[in-house]
């Protein structure tokens, strides 16, 4: 995993003004979203319960996932339908290590780290306006939270993966996935009850960002269910266990596209 | 001028084709147009009533269910995305081909964004049945509004192609164009009343959209079709701004595209 990374990290310092670049994007991006939040505020006092600050934790939030997802997960995960269509995962199966582990660590995309930091900020100073002093269990709940957000994350996109091994085409998937990730900008409370529900439940987007940020600040206004944390361990236990279940599964339909 | 009007027709014809072949991928696409502005319908809503007299703007949540509609017909029908795609023709050398044509790249490119809206209607205009059906708006439009708005969005399309194109041609200065799609979609997001109504906007916003096209391409036709607009001076004289946006982007773009064309060395020949 180390070497997987330092090549990357090697690859980026050759190309330095790009990753200045892409850092100055990425800060673009967040000041957009800042200037969304800016304005919703500007007009209302409380969108569903949450106020700026509680905004500005889930922007961050957001920004921090949407990081995380595009460093690790999404190369990884495209790398792997590129491998079952040109029939190159043959060369993955006979390594002797377990295959899923593999295909999960193969790239990594540096200069993304910079979501992260600027995610990580904006959460940061949102959380310090509200007054109420934020303790380290909090902080250690949210730390859960958001890696149980990222297992649930990694458990979806190899389930998708996984369904490349029937249908070749799957490209797109990819935009399906950041579709329905749109709607984890805004606190899924603000959705009609039965589309809360199936955001809950159905697929697991309030768990990726609403309820990190709402057990960050442990604030009932927001109306995050302080058993969150339980639901999210459950969530994601199950998930993967589920997820890696179904790429064996999967595996066994692989007969290779090169033969 | 005649050769173009029979090669037009011509060009629609395969790229109405190609669309067909690649249905999959552009139902996705479109998916896109809807699911952003739905889900800002619901967070306005929602922030409705958190104001204190429940309206944001003038519009109460009927109204931001009226504008959104109006939205995504209008988002759909605006659409353009050369700055996105004209770096890669550039750096795979396949414009080259299209400029050995007697007759502008532009008009290829044209066809296919046309023959994008007119595929994806099967598509699209089922969803627009639905999100009425779920949100149940009111409509207030008067027949005038109807027709001249109806203008503005012939207009609004007309303007977004032509500076989309028109800013895609730094792809032959530089090859990196992604950072400038995105910034020239974020502004469009931004100030093009497409994240919130243009009177929602703080003033710092406000201010920028007042300089920019980008409200007369999306705004503008919404709030009009939405009924929103009573004074029909002011729509004549909104339709007037936008023709004259229209007449100075293509002054930009004939002008760009001949210094773009002499500076063309394609990385593949």
């Amino acid at each position: 995993m180390l070497l997987f990374a330092r090549i990357s990290v090697q690859n980026f310092a050759a190309y330095r003004a790009d990753f200045f670049l892409r850092g100055i994007m990425s800060l673009v991006q967040l000041a957009a979203e800042l200037i969304v939040v800016d304005t919703i505020f500007h007009n209302t006092e409380t969108l569903a319960g949450w106020r700026l600050p509680h905004m500005l934790v889930l922007v961050g939030v957001y920004r921090m996932v949407a990081g995380g997802i595009r460093i690790y997960i999404v190369p990884n995960m495209r790398r792997v339908l590129e491998d079952i269509r040109e029939g190159t995962l043959d060369f993955v199966l006979l390594k002797p290590v377990n295959s899923q582990l593999l295909v999960s660590i193969r790239e990594f995309v540096f200069w993304r780290i910079t979501d992260l930091i600027y995610g990580g900020t904006a959460a940061a100073i949102g959380a310090s306006m509200l007054a109420k002093d934020i303790g380290a269990t909090q902080i250690a709940t949210f730390v859960f939270m958001l890696a149980a957000g990222f297992a649930i994350i990694y458990s979806v996109w190899l389930a998708l993966a996984t369904i490349g091994f029937w249908f070749i085409r799957v490209q797109n998937i990819e935009m399906v996935f950041w579709n329905v990730f749109e709607a984890g900008r805004f606190p899924v409370m603000i959705y009609p009850y039965w589309v809360q529900w199936s955001l809950t439940f159905l697929v697991p987007l309030a768990f990726i960002t609403t309820f990190p940020a709402g057990t960050l600040l442990a604030d009932p206004a927001t109306g995050v269910p302080a058993a969150a944390p339980y639901y999210a361990a459950g969530i994601a236990v199950v998930s993967v266990l589920l997820s890696s279940w179904f790429w064996r599964f999967g595996l066994k339909h692989y007969s290779g596209a090169s033969a | 001028m005649s050769h173009l009007l029979r090669a037009f027709p011509a060009f629609l014809r395969v790229s109405i084709q190609a669309m067909l072949q690649y249905r999959g991928e552009i139902l996705l696409w479109c998916m896109w147009g809807i699911v952003n502005p739905t889900v800002l319908y619901v967070m306005w809503s929602a922030a409705t009533r958190g104001a204190p007299d429940g309206k944001i703007a003038g519009l109460d949540q009927n109204g931001f269910a009226v504008y959104y509609f109006f939205l995504l017909i209008v988002g759909h029908l605006t659409a353009a995305w050369d700055v996105y795609n004209m770096s890669y023709l550039v750096r795979k050398g396949q414009l080259s081909p299209l400029l050995l044509r007697p007759i502008l790249p532009m008009w290829e490119s044209l066809s296919s964004n046309l023959a994008y809206k007119i595929t994806t209607l099967m598509f699209a205009a089922p969803m627009w049945l639905v999100f009425i059906l779920i949100t149940q708006p009111s409509f207030q439009t008067q027949w005038w509004q109807a027709g001249l708005g109806m203008i503005a969005l012939l207009l609004g399309a007309a303007l977004n192609y032509m500076l989309c194109y028109t800013v895609a041609l730094v792809a032959f200065w530089t090859t990196k164009l992604d950072a400038v799609g995105e910034i020239y979609f974020g502004l469009g997001m931004l100030l093009g009343g497409r994240m919130a109504p243009v009177d929602a906007l703080p003033p710092y916003l406000q201010i920028a959209s007042e300089f920019l096209p980008f409200k007369w391409m999306f705004a503008f036709p919404v709030e009009v079709l939405a009924g929103m607009r009573d004074d029909v001076h002011a729509v004549t004289r909104g339709l007037l701004i936008q023709a004259a946006w229209v007449m100075l982007v293509v002054l930009v773009f004939r002008i760009s595209w001949h210094l773009a064309v002499k500076r063309y060395s394609a990385v593949s020949g």
